[in-house]
């Protein structure tokens, strides 16, 4: 015994003392607990009858296929309802009034919803302003429309008078004609 | 806010018969009405007051908002096609508060039948009256334009009519 700890030392004299117990060993010796003779599996009891083991088709891969749904449609659902409840409560609703005289409102302030207001606020751009940007896309491809039409017509004037800077065609100088085979009547 | 115009959707007279009770058993509709009181209408009154008075301090108002109003298609010359434009929304606008009006004049005549039961056919004749002037005009001007409507189709279907009207009286 000598050169043994005291835990061991422990062990041997608890072992020598009931040594068929299971729990007299050195590791579970101080932290045993006290056991439970009433939660124990038991064969071939209950009551039940005989243990069946069920054979079943497989349904894992549905259930997979749930836990994902409701964990990806959670997964932004549960921040926007709160978000969502959280401006309803804390932030109300607009109320509507008359406008006063000489004030013009801001484009977000046509609208009743605090979510949709501040959508229109720092998403979108103001309807006075979409409008303005379709009028000048009009005006652009009229621009452009109206200089074709008078493209057309000025080269078909152009093209008839023959006065004018299209559709002339480059002839050679006039200095260039050699006349010399026909300067006499018999060639 | 108020909540509804009293002119054009009028309460029903009072027929709360006087009470002359007789027997000293109580009465089940009484029993109901503040079973009903009790266990729905003051939590719900309570909670509006406690969010209400969360909501106090945040308190925003909206506008309803006019637009001018801008020559229309006939007034415009022939290629402005940003006169055309103009003309266009505004007719779109207008399209939209038509079918309003033809739901709120809709929605009036279904209160007033709601309102008076069996004695509908007597006492609903403005609103009847009202509803079939105001749906037959809508259906004249922008009856048949289908879902790519637009204010040319509109005047089209105006000279239609103009001429349809023409033929028949000359």
């Amino acid at each position: 015994m000598v050169g043994m700890s005291v835990l061991r030392s422990a062990a041997a004299f608890a072992a020598r003392l009931s040594p068929l117990k299971s729990g007299n060993n050195a590791a579970q010796l101080l932290s045993r607990i006290i056991p439970r003779t009433d939660k124990v599996a038991v064969r071939f009891g209950g009551g039940h009858g005989k243990q069946m083991f069920v054979v079943r088709s497989t349904s894992f891969y549905d259930r997979r296929f749930l836990r994902l749904l409701r964990f990806y449609i959670l997964l932004t659902g549960i921040p926007m309802a709160i978000i969502i409840t959280g401006v309803n409560v804390f932030i109300g609703q607009a109320e509507q009034v008359e406008t006063p005289e000489g004030y013009e409102p801001e484009h977000w302030e046509y609208y009743k919803h605090p979510i949709t207001r501040w959508m229109t606020r720092t998403l979108f751009d103001s309807p006075v302003k979409d409008y303005e940007k379709m009028m000048a896309a009009i005006h652009n491809e009229k621009e452009k429309s109206d200089m074709r039409l008078t493209q057309l017509e000025v080269s078909r004037q152009m093209r008839m008078k023959g006065d004018g800077p299209w559709f002339q065609s480059k002839t050679p100088n006039k200095d260039l004609i050699h006349y010399g085979h026909k300067s006499t009547p018999d060639n | 806010m108020k909540d509804h115009d009293n002119a054009a959707y009028p309460e029903p007279p009072r027929k709360t018969p006087v009470v002359d009770k007789q027997t000293s058993l109580p009465n089940p509709a009484v029993i109901l009405t503040n079973l009903f009181y009790y266990s729905v209408d003051v939590p719900v009154s309570k909670f509006k007051g406690v969010l209400d008075s969360i909501r106090s301090n945040n308190k925003s108002v909206y506008y309803h908002q006019k637009f001018r109003r801008i020559p229309e298609l006939t007034d415009c010359e022939n290629g402005d096609y940003l006169c055309y434009y103009e003309a266009e929304m505004q007719w779109r606008r207008d399209y939209k508060v038509d079918q309003e009006i033809v739901k709120i004049v809709q929605e009036r005549m279904k209160a007033c039948y709601q309102r008076e039961g069996s004695s509908y056919k007597q006492n609903c004749i403005k609103e009847i009256e009202q509803f079939e002037e105001t749906s037959n005009n809508f259906q004249l001007r922008y009856g048949d334009l289908g879902a790519y409507a637009s204010g040319r189709k509109c005047l089209m279907k105006q000279k239609e009519r103009m001429m349809a009207d023409q033929a028949q009286t000359s």
